[in-house]
């Protein structure tokens, strides 16, 4: 019985046109969207080498020092490098400037000299590396002239040294990547989206919200493993959808999740679970038509995104700073964050505090559902 | 006894659904719960089944109290509901197998009971359709086939032609007839009397969720005082007509329904010779004359003062 009632509601579920396409169609439309929105805003972050030229002249040749240092950050190392210099006449570089092929140059001539066309971000790179240059050898000139003995011991490497001190890197040792966040949120909808199998599964059993149901409830079948039947048949639809989604997240946008994809999918598999007992829990509390409750659903799904940071991404820090406990009680910002705790932490104590929280959601939700259900009577159908 | 219902009252808050109501099915019988819209038929129905909760009352069901998780009684019953009840994503053959199964866990003999209950109800050749590709009486009939598919000795059929064309209503009713020449007690609610008289073969009327009369079509017909109705077309009608014809003995009444003439009598012999010569010997001319046997709706109308389909 109990497999006979699973077998033809997986059947029902996945021959429903109508939620395969807000449950799977809907959630990858909105990943490509996100894909071409996102990368025009990341490849705008790519540091492109700037264009200077140097005038080659008598000054410059004879500082050796200079040249070294121009050197030193025009050589590509790491596969990156700072400046793409020319070297020209002084009249050479003033029509390179006028032309716009470069964005300044730098002559030597009673010190060194910059001359820019505009002001921006790439002219201030050029300026702080000259600034830079300048007080390093001014330092050097200084501690030659007083103390020359200091330089036997290593001064000039110390001084010349340049240290970064912080790093960005995630500790789940993962690129780091601001945007992952969306795709994050993204996929916690479209797991909260399984309540939409939630409601057809109450629908389809509950005889005060259907005919069918009212069918079922007047036959031999103990009401309690029809549900159970039906709940397995939409956990294990959504979570094959949510997988399908996962991996085109991962595969086709290469949308990184870190190196810890069993957790990833244990996520997953809880956010469906949530998702599709959210959808009975309200299902089997309201009274209201069906269109009245799949709207509920989409627009309470939609809320908790929105909150969680589905479309601007502050809003999950002005909650956090705000009202934290709102953020703990929106499965959409449990299962996003959990996968945010797997990328950037190296631990699991916040992943685990998210998902235990998204399970015992989960079995309120399924228990009130199974409270309700239990009554066999209706007053009303 | 198949079904026993005593005293059963049902409220809606104000609003009382079922009044005391009683019902009683022998087996092998046909019986109908006749009444308007709002009478109480379906609810009655869905009390019986255990589908919803009820004030006061006893109800039994092959002896034996009916209750929601009574699945030995359930087992035996098979239920034709008045809204189609069936699954848009499955097709003609996996909709009866799926309501089979809920009472059937043999695979094997559900096959062959599912076959024979689509053969039965004529959709052989729609096994493999949708529900939305086929017509209104083709979905009444797979409505149909999934409420019996399982056997059952007592098929609860409510208002099952609702909305269907003619010649689906008559396939439907000689189904319903050989489903009961098998052996099934059936209960077939329905507010269409002429159904009702075709296929039951004890009639309860209800109103206002009271059992307002009950027996054979021919005991509730003789329960009224008209047994007999005549109608005449009369071309100028007036109310001297009407005077003159009240007047005749075994006139019980006289309307004018336009042009129609139509007179209740009560028993006695010659009451259309009696009402043609009275025009006659007044020289009112008349054309059409029928006489007909009272229906039930005037058995509702005598004693209820409205009619069945009001």
């Amino acid at each position: 019985m109990f497999a006979h009632i699973y077998l033809y509601r997986l059947k029902c579920i996945v021959r429903d046109k109508q939620v395969v396409f807000w449950t799977l169609l809907f959630p990858i439309l909105l990943a490509v969207l996100f894909e071409m929105a996102f990368s025009n805003i990341t490849k705008g972050e790519v540091f492109k080498e700037i264009k200077i030229a140097v005038v080659d002249n008598e000054a410059f040749r004879k500082d050796i020092h200079f040249q070294e240092a121009l050197k030193a950050v025009s050589t590509e190392a790491d596969g990156s490098r700072l400046f793409d210099i020319r070297y020209a006449s002084k009249e050479d570089c003033i029509n390179l400037l006028k032309d716009g092929e470069i964005e300044g140059y730098i002559y030597c001539e009673n010190g060194i000299h910059l001359e820019i066309k505009n002001n921006g971000l790439n002219e201030t790179i050029i300026k702080s590396f000259l600034d830079d240059y300048q007080q390093t050898a001014a330092t050097l000139q200084t501690v030659m002239a007083q103390n020359p003995e200091a330089m036997q011991k290593g001064l000039i490497d110390e001084i010349a040294k340049r240290k970064d001190y912080l790093k960005e890197v995630a500790a789940s040792h993962s690129e780091p990547d601001t945007v992952v966040h969306y795709f994050y949120t993204l996929l916690a909808m479209a797991c909260m989206y399984g309540s939409f199998w939630g409601l057809k599964e109450i629908y389809a059993i509950q005889g005060n919200q259907s005919a069918q149901g009212a069918r079922v409830c007047a036959a031999p079948t103990q009401k309690m493993r029809a549900f159970a039947a039906s709940l397995l048949a939409a956990v294990t639809a959504q979570a094959a959808i949510i997988l399908i989604v996962l991996l085109f997240l991962i595969f086709a946008l290469g949308v990184d999740f870190g190196n810890r994809l069993a957790y990833v999918v244990l996520t997953c598999l809880v956010g469906t679970v949530a998702g599709v007992t959210y959808g009975t829990f309200i299902s089997i509390l309201s009274h209201k038509s069906e269109g009245i409750k799949v709207g509920t659903l989409i627009g309470t799904t939609m809320l908790f995104s929105f909150l969680a940071g589905m479309m601007y991404d502050g809003m999950k820090l002005i909650i956090n700073n705000n009202v934290p406990i709102l953020g703990y009680l929106n499965p959409v910002n449990l299962i996003a964050d959990s996968f945010y705790a797997l990328y950037f932490y190296s631990g699991t104590t916040h992943y685990s505090l998210n998902l235990m929280i998204l399970a015992a959601m989960a079995v309120v939700f399924g228990l009130i559902t199974f409270l309700v259900l239990r009554r066999q009577k209706y007053a009303s159908l | 006894m198949v079904i026993k219902v005593e005293n059963l009252v049902k409220r809606y808050g104000d609003l009382i659904a079922l009044d005391h109501f009683n019902m009683e099915l022998h087996e092998g019988e046909v019986l109908g719960l006749l009444g308007p819209n709002g009478s109480g038929k379906t609810t009655a129905i869905n009390c019986i089944l255990s589908l919803l909760k009820y004030d006061k009352g006893n109800i039994e069901i092959f002896g034996k109290p009916m209750s929601p998780d009574a699945y030995d009684i359930k087992r035996d019953i098979g239920i034709i509901m008045q809204n189609v009840a069936v699954f848009e994503e499955l097709t003609v053959y996996e909709n009866t197998d799926y309501f089979c199964g809920l009472y059937v866990t043999d695979k094997k003999k559900r096959r062959a009971l599912v076959d024979e209950a689509i053969e039965f109800v004529g959709l052989k050749d729609f096994k493999k359709f949708y529900p939305k590709k086929l017509s209104g009486g083709l979905l009444r009939r797979l409505n149909i086939a999934c409420g019996i598919a399982h056997k059952p000795k007592l098929i609860i059929l409510d208002e099952p032609t609702v909305a269907v064309d003619p010649q689906s209503r008559n396939n439907i009713l000689e189904g319903i007839l050989r489903l009961n020449k098998e052996g099934a007690s059936i209960v077939y609610t329905s507010h269409y009397m002429e159904e009702v008289e075709q296929i039951c073969s004890r009639i309860i009327i209800m109103d206002k969720g009271k059992t307002i009369a009950a027996g054979t079509k021919d005991e509730l017909k003789s329960m009224i005082k008209a047994v007999e109705k005549v109608t005449v077309e009369v071309y100028q009608p007036n109310e001297g007509v009407l005077t003159g014809i009240r007047s005749l003995n075994n006139v019980i009444s006289a309307e004018f329904d336009g042009e129609m003439l139509v007179v209740k009598c009560g028993k006695g012999s010659h009451n259309l010779m009696m009402i043609l010569e009275h025009l006659k010997a007044n020289d009112i001319l008349f054309g059409k004359v029928y006489s007909e046997p009272p229906t039930l709706n005037d058995v509702f109308l005598e004693i209820t003062g409205k009619e069945l389909r009001d």
